[in-house]
């Protein structure tokens, strides 16, 4: 076995772009699915004890499914029913249902962290829903929870892998495929392993960095 | 209720409370209450934990939902509304907030909001309530600081603050918003012993400056010596009411006078442990002799 | 909408698949558990280089992707002159591996909590540190973190969806060899997730059911 890392070099347009749809498909999808969980935990949370169920069924339903059947489900069963994405928006999309459920959990932990006392504090000097939302709930919650959405922004990194099967142009497709073309596995392999350790370890510093600056109140 | 001063001009009571009631499931935690809270009046209410006293204050500001008989703020049904047929319904949030705004109310956990300072728990509510620009909220909320001798804490969070002064922050916020009438739950049970009297001093000076105060408490020299009127709650019940005299005296039901035993039994046992105090032993108490007496004697 | 003959004619194959995704997962979650107690070891011991060696394998191992870790051990491992390994083995290694890091890192949680005075008392008997570990350590930290260690378990059956591209006829691949069959994608996908939900959701409620019994027995212990 031979390792010739010019391989890498003579690939890096193709490999740049692959590197570029990965991050894409990795953070809008969380955006995505941050921004529906929030939806998602505030309607659960609005709702009576059996209004709820359904949803809180079909939460537990996609938290038992694997990802890369979400992906089967959304991309191969979509156009079954009329539903045509392409393959990056696809990935996308993917991302983001299938994280929207962790992430209203997440939030449904959040909001049960925050003190019901300061709750009623706030209702009683006649702030509204809507203000206490964004001024007392929200920016405490995001401190307690920034810990789990870290966790789960590198969970979610490492599954945009899984696009490949449904042919995202990611990371893993296209270094695989160059890999296969040139039989140069190692290279491709050890290039890729190290793409993936680089965006975890880069998203876990940047998350610790984060507690560290918005948990100062705390002590 | 006859002694307490009060403001000629005013119409109705600061509080009214008719026929009041709540249940908890199979449990009649509140029943038959009537009370009325004159202004500048200072109303404590004692009595055993689980009695109803924290929940009937609470009943007040509708954190809980009283589901029979009618409480008043400054002559306004707070929380319902009664329709055409005499039915209850959940009054609008906007009518609510209206009530609400002439309490103010403190908690035995303080309840400040840990990501804000001082300050900025001072005034939040005046900004996003009141519609005050950034200063002139600042300086009001710097004003209720120094009301409560704390404007050096100004940019504390809370978390720095010792409880005292965090339940002094708690008292300023809720003064901030000029509210007409005070309403204490506990106010001192989460505090160590050393720092009651910081917070006790702020409320007797409310009380001198002629605030409404409704307090819960477990202070007995305090009740004795700031209210105007006791009320002793048992099982959801009041049982006593009247001046302090009147209800820590000779006339006072069985139930209290035994309460009142307890309480000095406990205390006086804490005192000789730790300064052997012989005046402190509760042998000295005979229940006949005026149990007031006492009480004042210990604080 | 629902093709019912296809999906009784499917029954039997999903079955089979369904023997090969459960004998993956659960080789590949006692294995890893087997390569955990070491790895944990190493990660809390004195000494610095044992424990950078556990924290290495624990940061490479739940650092890439456990599809990225399936190509490195069908595609890559072969090439360095290695027996080739059957796609099953294949598989097992994969998910064990991986599994191993993730299990490490939740028992690490556990022996953490154990009282030190324990191991102390141990020593103090003249029990050695290998038995210390696994007669007084380890049945507590499993105790401890039992919870934590059945939603791994679910993680890893989901995880073993990626299986199929070893070449192993599982439960995922099985459902798109039937998809491409008779272009019932969205059906046959439909049943696959209820499928795969089927194992996990038991597992994941008595997860929680445990958890509370836990949450409750220490509560009780600390009073």
């Amino acid at each position: 076995m031979n390792f010739d890392p010019s391989i890498l070099t003579t690939h890096a347009g193709e490999i740049g772009d692959a590197f570029l749809v990965t991050v894409k498909t990795w953070l809008l999808g969380s955006a995505l699915g941050l921004i529906v969980g929030l939806a998602l935990a505030l309607l659960i949370r609005s709702l009576g004890r059996w209004a709820r169920l359904p949803l809180l069924a079909l939460s537990e339903l996609i938290r038992g499914t694997p990802f890369l059947v979400i992906c089967f489900i959304l991309y191969y069963g979509g156009p079954s029913i009329g539903i045509d994405l392409n393959a990056i928006f696809a990935g996308i999309v993917c991302i983001g249902f299938y994280s929207s459920v962790y992430f209203a959990e997440i939030f449904r932990s959040g909001f049960n962290a925050v003190p019901r006392g300061q709750l009623e504090a706030a209702e009683c000097l006649g702030l509204g829903r809507w203000q206490l939302l964004v001024r007392i709930e929200l920016p405490q919650m995001l401190v307690i929870i920034l810990p789990a959405l870290t966790n789960l922004l590198t969970v979610l990194c490492k599954e945009t892998a899984i696009l490949s099967i449904i042919t995202v142009p990611e990371l893993t497709a296209v270094l695989g495929g160059i890999g296969t073309r040139t039989f140069s596995f190692a290279e491709t392999l050890v290039a890729l392993c190290l793409a993936y350790l680089l965006l975890v370890e880069l998203t876990a510093r940047v998350g610790n960095w984060l507690e560290r600056r918005v948990g100062g109140y705390l002590n | 209720m006859s002694q307490s001063p009060t403001t000629p001009q005013a119409r109705f009571p600061a509080i009214r409370l008719d026929q009041v009631g709540k249940r908890f499931g199979d449990h009649q935690v509140l029943e038959g209450i009537d009370l009325e809270v004159a202004h500048s009046e200072v109303v404590c209410l004692i009595g055993p934990s689980g009695s109803g006293k924290s929940t009937l204050l609470r009943c007040m500001a509708f954190l809980e939902h009283y589901d029979q008989g009618e409480i008043y703020i400054e002559g306004a049904l707070i929380g319902w509304e009664i329709d055409d047929q005499g039915r209850r319904r959940r009054a609008s949030n906007r009518r609510l907030r209206q009530s609400r705004s002439n309490l103010g109310m403190v908690f035995q956990q303080f309840n400040l909001w840990p990501h804000m300072t001082a300050l900025g728990n001072v005034s939040e509510a005046l900004k996003r309530v009141k519609g005050l620009s950034r200063l002139d909220a600042e300086r009001r909320g710097r004003q209720a600081l120094e009301r409560v001798g704390l404007l050096d804490k100004a940019d504390a969070h809370p978390a720095r603050l010792s409880g005292g002064q965090q339940q002094r922050v708690a008292i300023a916020r809720a003064l901030a918003m000029e509210p007409k009438i005070m309403l204490f739950d506990e106010p001192t049970s989460a505090l160590d012993p050393e720092l009651v009297g910081e917070v006790l001093a702020v409320m007797k000076r409310l009380a001198s400056e002629g605030m409404t105060m409704v307090v819960v408490t477990h202070e007995m020299g305090f009740a004795a010596r700031m209210a105007d009127t006791l009320v002793f709650l048992d099982h959801g019940r009041i049982i006593a009411r009247g001046a302090p005299a009147q209800v820590f005296g000779e006339e006072a039901p069985p139930r209290v006078r035994q309460f009142l035993q307890d309480y000095l039994e406990r205390n006086a046992l804490l005192i000789d442990a730790n300064t052997e105090a012989p005046g402190a032993m509760p042998s000295s108490i005979s229940a006949g002799d005026g149990a007031a007496a006492a009480t004042k004697g210990m604080f | 909408m629902f093709d019912w003959t296809s999906f009784v004619h499917s029954l039997p194959l999903l079955g089979q698949a369904l023997l090969v995704t459960l004998k993956a997962s659960l080789a590949g979650n006692l294995f890893g558990f087997l390569i955990a107690i070491p790895v944990t070891a190493l990660r809390l011991s004195s000494r610095p280089l044992a424990r950078t060696l556990g924290a290495s394998y624990i940061f490479v191992f739940r650092g890439v992707p456990l599809l990225v870790q399936l190509l490195v051990i069908y595609y890559l491992l072969p090439t360095t002159g290695l027996p080739n390994l059957s796609p099953m083995t294949a598989a097992v290694l994969a998910l064990s591996l991986c599994s191993g890091a993730y299990i490490a890192e939740i028992l690490r949680g556990g022996f953490l909590a154990i009282p030190p005075g324990q191991i102390e008392a141990a020593r103090l008997l003249g029990i050695g540190a290998a038995t210390t570990l696994v007669r007084i350590e380890l049945p507590q930290a499993v105790r401890l973190t039992l919870p934590s260690l059945v939603n791994e378990l679910v993680l890893l059956i989901k995880a073993s969806a990626l299986i199929s591209v070893v070449g192993l006829a599982d439960l995922s691949r099985v459902a798109q060899n039937l998809a491409a069959s008779d272009y019932l994608f969205f059906q046959h996908y439909l049943v696959l997730a209820l499928a795969y939900c089927l194992i996990n959701l038991p597992l994941t409620f008595s997860g929680r059911l445990l958890e509370r019994h836990l949450a409750r027995s220490q509560y009780r212990a600390a009073e």
